[in-house]
């Protein structure tokens, strides 16, 4: 057993952990966190993608281990008191989602990327979620759905 | 005209905001309190008798128990055509990955530690892993006491032999479409508790009510007893049409009295469920010099591996679908579905009709040169339109628009390059060049109205 601090959602957390974990089963487990999902279990399909330090990374290819003192956003962390994050919002509008299990990973590699990058072109789009699959071959939707996010979050950006 | 409240408009899925938001919970989401945990002993080889030695496996760590052919209750068979699947395997394994044990323990890691404990000895016999060879005389028998071939669509119209003789040109050729799995995104994944004298089944299922018959036979209880609750499904496309872990559960929940729960990683996933037929076909179609097709015959044998799963209506759908859209006076179709010691086939998107188009297409294509052709024109003098009889002979009274869709294509293709047509094909009328395409499509819309 190792001791691992991390910080998810915002929240501080000092978790007792065994030592082969990885980030996603730290995520589901412990933490609970079940919008997180598992789909290949290496690193195929982005699924269990996550917010680690500003980066989406694949957590099933992580070790939990690797992880003390870092920052993760799940999608569990995304909606505020305002309500549904942009890109959640997008999604929604735009009827991008269908079964769903890809949803939680494709929305934070968006995310990570609008948040480096507030109006990348459509390859730019199309790069940042190359590394997750949608089965039910929704990515058209998708596609618009960013860039309905990017220009809400634009438009945010310069009423501030 | 009044407005519809859903027809026309644009309304949000109803779990989506669930699912974006991380709330909507899959199987593997959900945890119970005093849940144990099970895992699947599958066949390593293709066809042959085995005998189980549980002494090691029954010792490892955290092993309740561990579930057998002998401990199915009910009726240890299951399928939705046929009832050719057992529960867990009694002595022979027809594929790889066939089950034959269901280890249950405290967690899923000692549940698959397990499994690797439990000891199979096997006595190979032969196998048979080509439909055609199957349905040889003396072929390996997948089923004891039952034919390879379960099923022959024969579809006989006009007079094949006068169409050819009458052809300017016939062509032969042979096609196979591969084995494919549909992937879905959520690995099978369910759990099953009791709630007073009625088990519960959780599973994302394509149809929970043929598993509610399915569990009560293999168990032995009224239907009324057994309840499927089918919470968010991942994905399906026909591959979660059979029964995969739901009876296991059942059984395991029933036994011990706790609630029972198994996640298959996604190597077992592909080994668990259904694929898509391979189909060798054997296509001969004759046609005139003006490029008129005046006779088909078809020769398609389909792979449905071990278990029948839906074979009969894929491969009756192949033999219908085997035509293509066009117009043929004479045809002679034979469509067979044949087991083999292969993973097994069933339901997936398109259900049979998608595997043809590989065989009549490419058909069209190579007939049109032959002929000095082209591709547009040799399918506008055969397409089906309104009026149309199909081979099977469906009279087409209705939506026939394939004539106005190749019209569609053929513009944006003519006024540019191949990729203006592939996007026509994707985007429809807004990609054609210049368009015309209002007309088009109202005269679509008059023309099927």
């Amino acid at each position: 057993m190792i001791t691992l601090n991390l910080n998810v959602n915002g929240k501080d957390h000092r978790l007792e952990i065994e030592d082969h974990m990885r980030l996603l089963d730290v995520i589901r487990g412990p933490l609970g966190l079940t919008g997180t999902k598992e789909g290949c279990g290496e690193g195929e399909c982005g699924a269990c993608t996550v917010i680690l330090d500003g980066n989406a990374v694949d957590s099933c290819l992580v070790l939990a281990a690797q992880c003390e003192g870092k920052k993760i956003v799940t999608i569990e962390g995304l909606e505020t008191a305002d309500g549904l994050d942009p890109v959640q919002q997008a999604f929604l509008d735009n009827g991008a989602v269908q079964c769903g299990y890809c949803i939680p990973g494709m929305v934070l590699s968006a995310k990570a990327l609008l948040d480096k990058n507030v109006a990348p072109d459509d390859n730019e789009i199309k790069e940042a979620i190359s590394g997750n699959l949608c089965r039910c071959t929704g990515y058209d939707k998708m596609v618009k759905a960013i860039k309905t996010a990017s220009e809400v979050m634009q438009e945010r950006g310069e009423q501030k | 005209m009044s407005t519809l409240k859903s027809v026309g408009q644009r309304i949000q899925r109803k779990d989506a905001r669930a699912k974006l938001t991380g709330t909507a919970l899959y199987p593997q989401d959900i945890e119970m309190e005093n849940c144990v945990y099970g895992a699947t002993v599958r066949s390593e080889i293709p066809h042959g008798y085995f005998t189980l030695d549980l002494t090691e496996a029954e010792k490892a760590p955290g092993v309740i128990r561990i579930f057998t052919a002998a401990d199915v209750t009910g009726h240890n068979v299951h399928g939705v055509l046929f009832k050719d699947h057992e529960v867990l395997c009694a002595r022979k394994v027809r594929r790889v990955g066939d089950p034959i044990a269901f280890v249950v323990a405290e967690t899923q890691a000692q549940a698959d530690d397990a499994c690797a404990l439990v000891k199979v000895s096997y006595e190979a016999l032969p196998a048979v892993f080509d439909p055609k060879e199957a349905m040889k005389e003396g072929a390996p028998q997948v089923h004891d006491g039952k034919d390879n071939l379960i099923y022959h669509y024969k579809c006989r119209r006009g007079d094949v032999t006068k169409g050819f003789a009458d052809s300017a040109v016939v062509i032969e050729r042979e096609y196979v479409s591969p084995f494919v799995d549909h992937v879905f995104l959520q690995p099978e994944s369910g759990l099953a508790y009791m709630e007073e004298d009625k088990v519960i089944v959780v599973a994302s299922t394509q149809y929970p009510h043929f598993d509610q018959i399915e569990v009560a036979e293999a168990i032995g209880w009224e239907l009324e007893q057994v309840v499927i609750l089918n919470p968010v499904v991942g994905g399906a496309f026909g591959g979660r049409e059979d029964i995969s872990m739901q009876i296991h559960l059942a059984l395991a929940t029933i036994a011990l009295g706790r609630p029972v729960k198994t996640t298959m990683a996604r190597e077992e996933s592909f080994y668990a469920h259904s694929k898509r037929h391979p189909v060798f076909m054997r296509l001969k179609v004759g046609a005139a010099e003006d490029g008129k097709l005046l006779a088909l015959e078809a020769e398609l044998h389909g792979d449905t591996g071990a278990y029948a799963s839906w074979a009969i209506n894929v491969m009756r759908k192949a033999g219908v679908h085997i035509t293509g859209p066009y117009e043929i006076e004479n045809v002679f179709v034979d469509s067979y579905s044949v087991y083999t010691n292969n993973p097994y086939a069933g339901a997936m998107r398109g259900f049979g009709a998608t595997q043809v188009p590989v065989a009549y297409e490419q058909h069209m294509d190579i007939l049109a040169e032959a002929l000095g052709m082209t591709p547009y024109e040799i399918r506008m003098k055969n397409l089906f339109r309104k009026g149309s009889v199909t081979a099977n002979g469906q009279v087409l009274t209705e939506s026939v628009p394939l004539e106005t869709c190749l019209e569609i294509l053929n513009q944006a293709m003519n006024g540019g390059s191949e990729a203006a047509g592939l996007d026509a094909a994707s985007s429809g009328t807004k990609a054609v060049p210049g368009s015309d395409s209002a007309a088009v499509q109202e005269r679509s819309v008059t023309e099927h109205a």
